[in-house]
């Protein structure tokens, strides 16, 4: 089973909570937790992260859904016919 | 006397171990397993939509767990404990990557509602062979 390959649940020491990788590059999770209230002076890391270092992703996602709903509206309207 | 068993660090750690560390994993799985079944199997265009969903959900919770630490605490920067320890808050990657796609999960959700209604409008019906029928 390749679920028992992965870190169990809770453990401090995964891979992705580390500091460092092992080639020695930053995670993103424990930089974010050690700058985010630094780089922009909110508590909230995940609004930091969604608003601040990810907005242009935000921008995306704002497109997403409003396509989403264009499509909805031009599905659904009533054709003159 | 307690069964032995090897971690994914080679480890040796009580068996039991095993069942509190990944029993998440294994509910999500089976989670995963049935909207797949649904999708694939149910003649149902709404059941097939819910296996969707089901999919979604799936995905979406395996993340969390993904991000979860032990004893750590939310996201939110408190005085007390500082910010030179990550091991203090969850991993907040996860969690944002997953209310962008939580947002994703409801676009695709309505508009396959969408779909659904208009395939209902042109042939009353949702059932997949008699669509069929009806389509040729």
């Amino acid at each position: 089973m390749a679920t028992l390959e992965l870190p169990p649940r809770g453990d401090v020491t995964a891979p992705v909570h580390q500091t460092v990788n092992k080639a020695g590059d930053p995670v993103a999770g424990a930089y974010f937790i050690q700058n985010a209230y630094r780089d922009a002076a909110t508590p909230n890391m995940v609004t930091v992260i969604l608003a601040d270092y990810r907005s242009w992703d935000t921008l995306g996602e704002v497109v997403v859904v409003f396509a989403g709903g264009m499509a909805c509206y031009f599905i659904l309207r009533r054709r003159e016919s | 006397m307690t069964e032995l068993m090897e971690n994914y660090n080679g480890f040796l750690v009580p068996a039991i171990s095993f069942i509190q560390g990944y029993y998440a994993y294994l509910f999500l799985l089976a989670l995963f397993t049935i909207g797949l079944y649904a999708m694939m199997m149910k003649r149902n265009l709404m059941k097939k939509i819910m296996g969707m969903s089901f999919i979604q959900s799936a995905t979406i919770m395996f993340w969390i767990v993904a991000a979860y630490k032990e004893d750590a605490t939310v996201t939110v920067y408190h005085q007390p404990l500082g910010l030179e320890n990550p091991d203090l808050y969850l991993n907040p990657l996860p969690h944002t990557l997953m209310l962008t796609a939580i947002v994703v999960a409801v676009v695709t959700l309505g508009l396959s509602f969408a779909l659904i209604v208009a395939i209902y409008r042109r042939y009353q019906t949702l059932d997949e062979p008699l669509l069929l029928e009806r389509m040729q």
